[in-house]
Protein backbone atom coordinates (compact mmCIF):
# COMPACT_ATOMS: atom_id res chain seq x y z
CA UNK A 1 0.00 0.00 0.00
CA UNK A 2 1.42 3.44 -0.70
CA UNK A 3 1.77 6.19 1.74
CA UNK A 4 -1.37 8.29 1.80
CA UNK A 5 -0.39 11.66 3.43
CA UNK A 6 -3.13 13.60 4.94
CA UNK A 7 -2.55 17.61 6.68
CA UNK A 8 -1.43 20.90 5.05
CA UNK A 9 1.31 20.74 2.21
CA UNK A 10 5.39 22.30 3.07
CA UNK A 11 7.09 24.52 1.52
CA UNK A 12 10.32 22.74 3.07
CA UNK A 13 11.95 20.11 0.92
CA UNK A 14 15.51 18.69 1.97
CA UNK A 15 16.78 17.29 5.66
CA UNK A 16 17.82 18.60 8.59
CA UNK A 17 21.18 20.22 9.59
CA UNK A 18 22.32 17.54 11.83
CA UNK A 19 21.08 14.61 9.10
CA UNK A 20 23.87 16.12 6.54
CA UNK A 21 26.35 17.09 8.95
CA UNK A 22 26.65 14.42 11.22
CA UNK A 23 27.17 12.12 8.25
CA UNK A 24 29.82 13.78 6.56
CA UNK A 25 33.91 13.43 7.28
CA UNK A 26 35.18 16.27 9.78
CA UNK A 27 31.88 17.59 10.19
CA UNK A 28 31.47 18.80 6.74
CA UNK A 29 33.83 21.72 7.47
CA UNK A 30 34.27 23.39 4.41
CA UNK A 31 31.36 21.98 2.64
CA UNK A 32 28.66 24.31 1.17
CA UNK A 33 25.30 23.90 1.99
CA UNK A 34 21.98 26.04 0.71
CA UNK A 35 18.40 25.86 1.52
CA UNK A 36 15.25 24.91 -0.50
CA UNK A 37 13.25 27.87 0.55
CA UNK A 38 15.75 30.54 -0.62
CA UNK A 39 15.89 28.86 -4.30
CA UNK A 40 13.14 30.95 -5.24
CA UNK A 41 15.16 33.75 -5.47
CA UNK A 42 17.46 33.84 -9.23
CA UNK A 43 20.16 35.22 -7.32
CA UNK A 44 21.96 32.49 -5.15
CA UNK A 45 21.96 32.23 -1.55
CA UNK A 46 24.30 29.79 0.20
CA UNK A 47 26.53 29.01 3.42
CA UNK A 48 29.98 27.58 3.45
CA UNK A 49 30.25 25.61 6.92
CA UNK A 50 33.16 27.02 9.66
CA UNK A 51 32.50 25.70 12.75
CA UNK A 52 30.27 22.92 13.85
CA UNK A 53 29.15 22.10 17.76
CA UNK A 54 26.77 19.60 18.14
CA UNK A 55 24.08 19.55 20.62
CA UNK A 56 22.86 16.05 22.36
CA UNK A 57 20.17 14.18 20.49
CA UNK A 58 16.48 13.95 21.95
CA UNK A 59 15.61 11.08 24.00
CA UNK A 60 13.58 9.83 20.48
CA UNK A 61 13.75 11.80 17.08
CA UNK A 62 9.81 12.62 16.49
CA UNK A 63 8.50 15.64 13.08
CA UNK A 64 8.07 17.74 16.68
CA UNK A 65 11.41 17.26 17.74
CA UNK A 66 14.59 16.89 15.66
CA UNK A 67 18.37 16.87 16.50
CA UNK A 68 19.60 20.46 16.38
CA UNK A 69 23.19 21.67 15.87
CA UNK A 70 24.97 24.72 16.47
CA UNK A 71 27.14 26.02 13.41
CA UNK A 72 29.27 28.63 12.49
CA UNK A 73 28.67 29.54 8.60
CA UNK A 74 29.90 32.01 5.89
CA UNK A 75 26.72 33.24 4.88
CA UNK A 76 25.76 34.64 1.31
CA UNK A 77 22.06 35.80 0.91
CA UNK A 78 20.94 36.79 -2.55
CA UNK A 79 24.81 37.16 -3.63
CA UNK A 80 25.38 39.33 -0.91
CA UNK A 81 27.84 38.09 1.44
CA UNK A 82 27.49 38.83 5.40
CA UNK A 83 30.58 40.29 6.68
CA UNK A 84 30.45 38.38 9.74
CA UNK A 85 30.16 34.88 10.19
CA UNK A 86 26.28 33.88 11.37
CA UNK A 87 25.61 31.04 13.99
CA UNK A 88 23.27 29.10 12.75
CA UNK A 89 20.65 27.20 15.51
CA UNK A 90 17.25 27.55 16.04
CA UNK A 91 16.70 26.97 12.61
CA UNK A 92 18.98 24.16 11.69
CA UNK A 93 16.10 21.81 12.80
CA UNK A 94 14.18 22.97 9.50
CA UNK A 95 14.23 20.02 7.11
CA UNK A 96 14.78 22.49 4.58
CA UNK A 97 18.62 22.05 3.84
CA UNK A 98 20.41 20.07 1.07
CA UNK A 99 24.21 19.70 0.33
CA UNK A 100 26.16 20.99 -2.75
CA UNK A 101 28.48 18.31 -4.03
CA UNK A 102 32.12 19.47 -4.63
CA UNK A 103 31.99 19.54 -8.58
CA UNK A 104 29.15 22.02 -8.72
CA UNK A 105 29.86 24.39 -5.89
CA UNK A 106 31.77 26.60 -7.82
CA UNK A 107 28.36 26.50 -10.77
CA UNK A 108 25.99 26.91 -7.82
CA UNK A 109 28.03 29.63 -5.68
CA UNK A 110 28.18 31.93 -9.13
CA UNK A 111 25.91 35.04 -9.50
CA UNK A 112 25.53 39.10 -9.46
CA UNK A 113 23.95 40.40 -6.90
CA UNK A 114 21.14 42.96 -7.51
CA UNK A 115 23.01 46.23 -7.99
CA UNK A 116 22.13 49.04 -5.18
CA UNK A 117 19.06 51.86 -6.21
CA UNK A 118 19.70 54.93 -5.05
CA UNK A 119 16.02 55.94 -3.25
CA UNK A 120 14.83 59.51 -2.43
CA UNK A 121 15.07 61.22 0.86
CA UNK A 122 12.22 62.59 1.80
CA UNK A 123 8.47 62.04 0.88
CA UNK A 124 5.40 64.44 1.42
CA UNK A 125 3.11 64.11 4.35
CA UNK A 126 -0.43 62.42 3.68
CA UNK A 127 -2.89 65.34 3.03
CA UNK A 128 -4.91 65.20 6.37
CA UNK A 129 -1.52 64.91 8.23
CA UNK A 130 -0.34 68.16 6.09
CA UNK A 131 -3.39 70.34 6.76
CA UNK A 132 -2.76 69.71 10.13
CA UNK A 133 0.85 70.51 10.17
CA UNK A 134 0.24 73.95 8.70
CA UNK A 135 -2.23 74.66 11.05
CA UNK A 136 0.28 74.30 13.54
CA UNK A 137 3.12 76.37 12.40
CA UNK A 138 0.27 78.82 11.59
CA UNK A 139 -0.45 78.61 15.26
CA UNK A 140 3.16 78.64 16.80
CA UNK A 141 4.04 81.74 13.99
CA UNK A 142 6.62 79.37 11.76
CA UNK A 143 7.14 79.05 8.17
CA UNK A 144 3.88 77.46 6.63
CA UNK A 145 6.48 74.91 4.49
CA UNK A 146 7.78 73.80 7.56
CA UNK A 147 7.91 69.51 8.16
CA UNK A 148 5.51 69.39 4.83
CA UNK A 149 7.95 66.72 4.11
CA UNK A 150 9.50 63.71 5.78
CA UNK A 151 12.36 61.53 6.21
CA UNK A 152 11.58 58.18 4.17
CA UNK A 153 12.33 55.36 7.62
CA UNK A 154 13.64 52.95 4.84
CA UNK A 155 15.01 49.48 5.64
CA UNK A 156 18.41 49.06 6.47
CA UNK A 157 20.72 46.10 6.62
CA UNK A 158 23.58 43.97 4.86
CA UNK A 159 20.87 42.77 3.04
CA UNK A 160 18.94 45.80 1.81
CA UNK A 161 19.48 46.66 -2.17
CA UNK A 162 18.30 50.26 -1.66
CA UNK A 163 19.53 53.35 0.26
CA UNK A 164 18.70 57.18 0.51
CA UNK A 165 20.59 59.31 -1.81
CA UNK A 166 23.37 61.67 -0.09
CA UNK A 167 24.32 64.49 -0.79
CA UNK A 168 24.59 66.14 -4.57
CA UNK A 169 23.08 62.49 -5.66
CA UNK A 170 19.88 62.27 -7.92
CA UNK A 171 17.41 59.18 -6.84
CA UNK A 172 17.22 56.38 -9.45
CA UNK A 173 13.05 56.15 -8.69
CA UNK A 174 10.57 58.72 -7.53
CA UNK A 175 8.44 57.80 -4.69
CA UNK A 176 5.17 59.42 -4.19
CA UNK A 177 2.06 58.74 -2.29
CA UNK A 178 -0.63 56.72 -3.50
CA UNK A 179 -0.76 53.65 -5.56
CA UNK A 180 2.92 54.79 -7.12
CA UNK A 181 3.92 52.79 -10.59
CA UNK A 182 2.70 49.24 -10.56
CA UNK A 183 5.10 46.09 -11.22
CA UNK A 184 2.01 44.69 -13.78
CA UNK A 185 -0.02 47.90 -15.20
CA UNK A 186 -2.29 45.03 -16.58
CA UNK A 187 -4.03 44.67 -12.97
CA UNK A 188 -5.07 48.41 -13.25
CA UNK A 189 -6.66 48.28 -16.46
CA UNK A 190 -9.09 51.42 -17.43
CA UNK A 191 -7.59 53.43 -14.83
CA UNK A 192 -5.38 56.64 -15.33
CA UNK A 193 -3.13 56.23 -11.91
CA UNK A 194 -1.47 59.38 -12.74
CA UNK A 195 -4.57 61.88 -12.96
CA UNK A 196 -6.04 60.11 -9.87
CA UNK A 197 -3.30 60.68 -8.34
CA UNK A 198 -2.25 64.17 -8.89
CA UNK A 199 -6.51 64.84 -8.12
CA UNK A 200 -6.02 63.96 -4.81
CA UNK A 201 -2.89 66.03 -4.75
CA UNK A 202 -4.48 68.71 -5.86
CA UNK A 203 -7.34 68.41 -3.33
CA UNK A 204 -4.89 68.57 -0.47
CA UNK A 205 -3.39 71.33 -1.59
CA UNK B 1 -1.85 61.81 19.36
CA UNK B 2 -4.21 63.00 21.24
CA UNK B 3 -3.95 66.75 19.50
CA UNK B 4 -4.38 65.21 16.47
CA UNK B 5 -7.68 63.63 17.66
CA UNK B 6 -8.68 66.46 18.81
CA UNK B 7 -8.12 68.55 15.36
CA UNK B 8 -9.69 65.88 13.77
CA UNK B 9 -12.77 66.30 15.74
CA UNK B 10 -12.62 70.41 15.43
CA UNK B 11 -11.58 70.52 11.41
CA UNK B 12 -13.66 73.90 10.99
CA UNK B 13 -11.87 75.36 13.98
CA UNK B 14 -9.28 77.89 11.96
CA UNK B 15 -6.47 77.59 14.43
CA UNK B 16 -6.57 75.04 17.12
CA UNK B 17 -4.56 75.02 20.53
CA UNK B 18 -1.71 73.40 20.36
CA UNK B 19 -1.58 70.65 22.89
CA UNK B 20 1.72 68.29 23.81
CA UNK B 21 0.49 66.03 26.13
CA UNK B 22 1.07 62.27 24.92
CA UNK B 23 -1.35 59.24 25.35
CA UNK B 24 -1.50 55.96 24.18
CA UNK B 25 -4.71 55.27 22.22
CA UNK B 26 -4.59 50.86 21.81
CA UNK B 27 -7.44 49.98 19.53
CA UNK B 28 -9.34 46.61 19.46
CA UNK B 29 -9.33 44.96 15.86
CA UNK B 30 -11.50 42.35 14.48
CA UNK B 31 -13.71 41.47 17.62
CA UNK B 32 -16.58 39.23 16.90
CA UNK B 33 -19.09 38.58 19.58
CA UNK B 34 -19.10 36.29 21.21
CA UNK B 35 -16.11 34.80 20.42
CA UNK B 36 -15.01 31.25 21.01
CA UNK B 37 -11.76 31.87 23.86
CA UNK B 38 -8.48 30.90 22.19
CA UNK B 39 -7.98 28.34 24.66
CA UNK B 40 -10.83 25.81 24.10
CA UNK B 41 -8.99 24.91 21.03
CA UNK B 42 -10.06 23.35 17.61
CA UNK B 43 -13.91 22.26 17.55
CA UNK B 44 -14.50 18.43 16.91
CA UNK B 45 -15.82 19.23 13.82
CA UNK B 46 -12.92 20.86 12.52
CA UNK B 47 -9.95 18.71 13.84
CA UNK B 48 -9.49 16.94 9.98
CA UNK B 49 -10.23 19.93 8.06
CA UNK B 50 -7.23 21.08 5.94
CA UNK B 51 -7.61 24.44 4.42
CA UNK B 52 -6.75 24.88 1.10
CA UNK B 53 -3.92 26.88 -0.12
CA UNK B 54 -4.41 30.03 -1.28
CA UNK B 55 -3.55 30.26 -4.98
CA UNK B 56 -2.64 33.89 -6.01
CA UNK B 57 -1.40 34.02 -9.33
CA UNK B 58 2.57 35.20 -9.36
CA UNK B 59 1.33 39.12 -11.22
CA UNK B 60 -1.36 39.83 -8.08
CA UNK B 61 1.67 38.43 -5.57
CA UNK B 62 3.70 40.94 -6.80
CA UNK B 63 1.49 43.71 -6.77
CA UNK B 64 0.10 42.56 -3.16
CA UNK B 65 4.08 42.69 -1.84
CA UNK B 66 4.80 45.42 -3.22
CA UNK B 67 1.96 47.79 -2.02
CA UNK B 68 2.03 46.72 1.48
CA UNK B 69 6.02 47.46 1.28
CA UNK B 70 5.29 50.82 0.66
CA UNK B 71 2.35 51.41 2.91
CA UNK B 72 4.56 50.25 5.69
CA UNK B 73 7.52 52.19 4.82
CA UNK B 74 5.12 55.06 4.89
CA UNK B 75 3.35 54.25 8.02
CA UNK B 76 6.73 53.77 9.36
CA UNK B 77 7.83 56.96 8.28
CA UNK B 78 5.05 59.25 9.33
CA UNK B 79 5.59 57.01 12.76
CA UNK B 80 9.38 57.97 13.27
CA UNK B 81 8.16 61.78 12.32
CA UNK B 82 4.87 61.91 15.01
CA UNK B 83 7.97 60.21 17.81
CA UNK B 84 10.28 62.50 17.03
CA UNK B 85 8.12 65.91 17.25
CA UNK B 86 5.89 64.61 20.15
CA UNK B 87 8.16 62.89 21.97
CA UNK B 88 8.54 63.87 25.91
CA UNK B 89 12.07 62.31 26.00
CA UNK B 90 13.14 63.52 22.30
CA UNK B 91 12.37 67.10 23.57
CA UNK B 92 14.52 66.69 26.48
CA UNK B 93 17.20 65.29 24.59
CA UNK B 94 17.95 68.91 22.77
CA UNK B 95 19.02 70.49 25.85
CA UNK B 96 22.96 69.04 25.33
CA UNK B 97 24.78 71.23 28.26
CA UNK B 98 22.53 70.21 31.01
CA UNK B 99 22.78 66.16 29.95
CA UNK B 100 27.05 67.35 29.92
CA UNK B 101 26.37 68.87 33.45
CA UNK B 102 24.41 66.37 34.68
CA UNK B 103 26.73 63.53 33.01
CA UNK B 104 30.02 65.42 34.90
CA UNK B 105 28.40 65.50 38.43
CA UNK B 106 27.70 62.30 38.15
CA UNK B 107 31.15 61.17 37.21
CA UNK B 108 32.35 63.51 39.75
CA UNK B 109 29.74 61.61 42.75
CA UNK B 110 31.19 58.52 41.10
CA UNK B 111 34.60 59.32 41.25
CA UNK B 112 34.48 60.47 44.75
CA UNK B 113 32.56 57.23 45.65
CA UNK B 114 35.05 55.41 43.92
CA UNK B 115 38.01 57.14 45.76
CA UNK B 116 36.80 56.51 49.33
CA UNK B 117 36.48 52.84 48.54
CA UNK B 118 39.61 52.80 47.23
CA UNK B 119 40.95 54.30 50.14
CA UNK B 120 39.63 51.58 52.65
CA UNK B 121 40.30 48.67 50.61
CA UNK B 122 44.09 50.12 50.77
CA UNK B 123 43.95 50.16 54.41
CA UNK B 124 42.60 46.35 54.32
CA UNK B 125 44.64 44.98 51.73
CA UNK B 126 47.87 46.47 53.80
CA UNK B 127 46.68 44.08 56.56
CA UNK B 128 46.19 41.11 54.67
CA UNK B 129 49.56 41.53 53.22
CA UNK B 130 51.45 41.73 56.07
CA UNK B 131 49.55 39.34 57.98
CA UNK B 132 50.57 36.83 54.61
CA UNK B 133 54.33 38.01 54.71
CA UNK B 134 54.31 36.89 58.14
CA UNK B 135 52.74 33.61 57.22
CA UNK B 136 55.37 32.94 54.78
CA UNK B 137 58.44 33.31 56.83
CA UNK B 138 56.65 31.11 59.59
CA UNK B 139 56.04 28.31 56.88
CA UNK B 140 59.86 28.61 55.65
CA UNK B 141 61.12 28.42 59.05
CA UNK B 142 59.71 25.19 59.69
CA UNK B 143 60.42 23.99 56.05
CA UNK B 144 64.04 24.77 56.87
CA UNK B 145 63.86 22.65 60.08
CA UNK B 146 62.60 19.65 58.54
CA UNK B 147 65.10 19.79 55.64
CA UNK B 148 68.19 20.06 58.31
CA UNK B 149 66.75 17.29 59.95
CA UNK B 150 66.42 15.21 56.73
CA UNK B 151 69.71 16.40 55.84
CA UNK B 152 71.44 14.89 59.17
CA UNK B 153 69.14 11.76 59.20
CA UNK B 154 70.69 10.84 55.42
CA UNK B 155 74.26 11.18 57.12
CA UNK B 156 73.89 8.61 59.75
CA UNK B 157 72.47 6.44 57.27
CA UNK B 158 75.70 6.99 55.06
CA UNK B 159 77.74 6.33 57.60
CA UNK B 160 76.41 3.17 59.18
CA UNK B 161 76.68 1.66 55.09
CA UNK B 162 80.49 2.72 55.48
CA UNK B 163 80.97 1.46 58.42
CA UNK B 164 79.47 -2.08 57.29
CA UNK B 165 81.43 -2.31 54.26
CA UNK B 166 84.53 -1.63 56.57
CA UNK B 167 83.64 -4.73 58.39
CA UNK B 168 83.32 -6.62 55.45
CA UNK B 169 86.64 -5.97 53.71
CA UNK B 170 88.33 -8.06 56.38
CA UNK B 171 87.75 -10.84 54.17
CA UNK B 172 88.91 -9.32 51.08
CA UNK B 173 91.53 -11.18 49.52
CA UNK B 174 94.47 -8.45 48.21
CA UNK B 175 96.97 -8.62 45.55
CA UNK B 176 99.79 -9.38 48.19
CA UNK B 177 97.88 -11.90 49.05
CA UNK B 178 96.80 -13.59 45.89
CA UNK B 179 99.60 -15.98 45.27
CA UNK B 180 99.36 -17.64 48.37
CA UNK B 181 95.46 -17.84 48.59
CA UNK B 182 96.09 -19.88 44.95
CA UNK B 183 98.43 -22.36 46.32
CA UNK B 184 96.18 -22.77 50.00
CA UNK B 185 93.59 -23.64 47.18
CA UNK B 186 95.19 -26.05 45.09
CA UNK B 187 96.57 -27.91 47.66
CA UNK B 188 92.63 -28.51 49.06
CA UNK B 189 90.86 -29.20 46.47
CA UNK B 190 87.21 -29.12 47.38
CA UNK B 191 85.07 -31.85 45.43
CA UNK B 192 81.03 -30.40 45.18
CA UNK B 193 79.62 -33.85 43.32
CA UNK B 194 77.67 -36.02 45.37
CA UNK B 195 75.53 -38.92 45.23
CA UNK B 196 72.49 -40.23 46.39
CA UNK B 197 72.25 -43.80 47.64
CA UNK B 198 68.35 -46.09 48.25
CA UNK B 199 67.89 -44.94 51.51
CA UNK B 200 68.46 -41.15 50.58
CA UNK B 201 72.25 -40.77 52.08
CA UNK B 202 74.48 -38.25 50.36
CA UNK B 203 77.92 -39.65 49.04
CA UNK B 204 79.99 -36.78 49.26
CA UNK B 205 82.95 -36.68 46.04
CA UNK B 206 82.66 -37.97 42.79
CA UNK B 207 86.12 -40.98 43.57
CA UNK B 208 84.19 -42.02 46.78
CA UNK B 209 83.39 -45.18 46.97
CA UNK B 210 79.83 -46.54 48.86
CA UNK B 211 80.69 -48.79 51.79
CA UNK B 212 81.07 -52.11 50.77
CA UNK B 213 78.54 -55.37 51.18
CA UNK B 214 79.33 -58.01 54.14
CA UNK B 215 78.97 -60.13 51.47
CA UNK B 216 81.20 -58.60 49.05
CA UNK B 217 83.90 -58.34 52.03
CA UNK B 218 83.00 -62.06 53.11
CA UNK B 219 84.24 -63.05 49.32
CA UNK B 220 87.29 -61.25 50.05
CA UNK B 221 88.03 -62.77 53.74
Amino acid sequence: MPYKYIGRTLDHKGKTLWEIIGNLKNCGIGRVIARNMFERYPEPTFMRILEVEAHPSPEKITMDDRRRVKVLVDYTFRAKRLPEPLIIDAISYKADYKLIPKDEEANYCKGNSIPMKLMPKMIELPPLLKELVIRDNIANNEPIDKDNEIEIAYKRGPFANFRPVKENEKPDVEVTLGVGEPITPSLYKGIDLKQSSNVRHNKSQ
Amino acid sequence: MFRIINNLKNLSLDISPVVTDTFNVISVRWRRNPRKPIWKGTAKSKIFRVPPRPNIPEEERLEITRLYNKYRTEVKSINNYLTSKYNVENQQEDDKDLKQKQFEADLAACMKLNDEWNAKQKILREARTAAELQDLIKLAQEKKLITLEKRSQRLKEAEEIVKEQKELSKHFILPEMLDAEIEKSLANPVDHNFALDKEGNRIIGRETRPPLDKKVEKIRQ
